[in-house]
This record gives C-alpha cells, sequence and structure tokens, in this order.
C-alpha cells in the first residue's frame, strides 16, 4: 500500500536479504519495505502516514496514490491493534496492522483521542 | 448538551436524495439487524443515520459515495473503532462482516453513549502496548 513497485516477485520468502525501501510520502523517511518482524509495511513507523496504492473496494491497483492519514485504532480478537487509514483524496479507509517498531506515542495518542473529547460528559459513568 | 464550539462554521451536511422518503414500506424508518429494534430516520444531530442507536449495528447497503444504495452486499457491518475528526465529533467507524469493508459515520445524538464509551475504551483494555509506549520507551 505505500512502496511504488510493489510486485509479486517480491512477497517471496524472507530468508532472501531485501534492502528494497520507499520514501514516507509525508516525514520523507526512507524505510525498509520488510518489517523487522516479517511481513511488508505499507506506513511509515515514524508518521504513520501510508500511501493510496491499492483499492480495496473494487480490488487490483488505485489510481489515487494520495496520502493516507492514520485516524483510528482498532482492536482485533486476538487483542492485535490494526491501524485504520483514510486517504485525504477519495476518502477511502483501509485496515493495516501495526508493526512492532511503529511509532507507540502516536498509537497511544490516536487511541486515547476520543476521551479528551467526549460528546457527553463522562461523570454519569461514575454512578454505574 | 450543547456543542462546545459553537462559533467554528461546519460544513453543512450533503443533501440526501435517496430511499425511504417514497413513502413506500418503511418509509419513515428501518429495522437494526443487530437488535432488531424500529429506529426512526430521525436523528438529532445527524440527517444521515445508518446506524442502530442501540447495539450500533449498520447493514452494508452503499458502495463508495453515502447514500447511493449501489452495494450488492448487504452484510451487516459492527462497530470496529472509533475517529475523532480535527473538530472533535466522534465517528464510528464500521466493518461489514461478509465483505470487509470499512466505512466511516457520525455519531447521532441518541446513540447508546455506553456502547461508544466501550468502542472508545477497548484499545486501552490490553494493556501491553500501554506498557511499552508509556513506561519502557520513555
Amino acid at each position: 500500500m505505500s512502496s511504488n513497485n510493489t510486485g509479486p516477485q517480491h512477497t517471496t520468502a524472507h530468508h532472501v536479504l531485501s534492502t528494497e525501501t520507499f520514501t514516507c510520502i509525508r516525514c520523507g523517511l526512507t524505510v525498509p519495505a520488510l518489517a523487522p518482524d516479517g511481513p511488508r509495511r505499507n506506513h511509515c513507523p515514524s508518521c504513520l502516514h501510508s500511501r493510496h496504492v491499492l483499492d480495496h473496494v473494487e480490488g487490483g491497483a488505485s489510481t489515487c496514490g494520495s496520502r493516507m492519514s492514520p485516524i483510528s485504532i482498532a482492536v482485533l480478537r486476538t487483542g492485535d491493534w490494526m491501524l485504520i487509514h483514510r486517504c485525504v483524496g477519495c476518502d477511502e479507509l483501509t485496515s493495516n496492522p501495526v508493526c512492532r517498531d511503529d511509532n507507540q506515542l502516536i498509537l497511544m495518542r490516536m487511541a486515547v483521542r476520543p476521551l479528551a473529547e467526549p460528546p457527553f460528559p463522562l461523570e454519569a459513568f461514575g454512578s454505574l | 448538551m450543547p456543542r462546545r464550539k459553537p462559533s467554528q462554521q461546519r460544513r453543512p451536511q450533503r443533501h440526501k436524495d435517496v430511499l425511504h422518503g417514497s413513502g413506500r414500506h418503511r418509509g419513515h424508518d428501518f429495522r437494526c439487524v443487530g437488535c432488531r429494534l424500529d429506529v426512526p430516520l430521525d436523528a438529532p444531530g445527524t440527517a444521515h443515520r445508518n446506524h442502530c442507536p442501540t447495539c450500533l449495528t449498520s447493514l452494508h447497503v452503499d458502495h463508495r459515495v453515502p447514500g447511493d444504495r449501489a452495494s450488492d452486499c448487504h452484510g451487516r457491518m459492527e462497530a470496529l473503532s472509533l475517529a475523532v475528526r480535527p473538530d472533535g465529533e466522534w465517528m464510528i467507524i464500521h466493518q461489514c462482516l461478509s465483505c470487509d469493508e470499512l466505512s466511516a459515520n457520525r455519531i447521532a445524538g441518541d446513540d447508546n453513549a455506553l456502547a461508544l464509551i466501550r468502542l472508545a475504551l477497548r484499545p486501552l483494555q490490553d494493556g501491553r502496548v500501554a506498557h511499552g509506549a508509556l513506561l519502557t520507551a520513555l
């Protein structure tokens, strides 16, 4: 979802030393395409932004290519966190697993963000 | 509770020209697929109610544009997480249980507050990430 030259030949076994990198579309960081724990990355570990190169509704490649900003944290039944991205250009939503070396402070900030601005007073929950 | 930032001009909601208005069967309400509650379409705070105010379940009927009724899936969509807009509005992220598609919708004024808070606190249930971020990384 983030690197420009995604091809089937790159999804081979991980024992091949991969030096492939991509540049983050937002912060410009050069990121290795493979995460340390194995799978391919699709977002920058520093600012967690991604790029819209896969079309998740129709399938296949997307013509959008815009930046995708992280908006929310979803939790699977297994307890693993997923990162919800929203495309800045076409408003499409995707979910991606969180890598081990992702910026933990940005993740935590997103996780507690709803509680910073509740739409109703939270005091009522104290009496439940 | 009054809106917290009344001074900011909000974008007007998109005009809705689909469904329900033609006076057919279920012209002014829908039945929730999760809890079978009859839900009226008039919701406080939003003109685009698409989920049940009690159990927050929705139905996958729209394709790309909200309200286009172009999806063939019609699967059940469950609330997956909460996102917050820059202006502080909460959005529910729904995920379709049959095709995994995601969609976002603003909360309505009568949505179940307890269900919303449970959704908001879901990332913090498991302390591993919080422990790793706030205790060992600093």
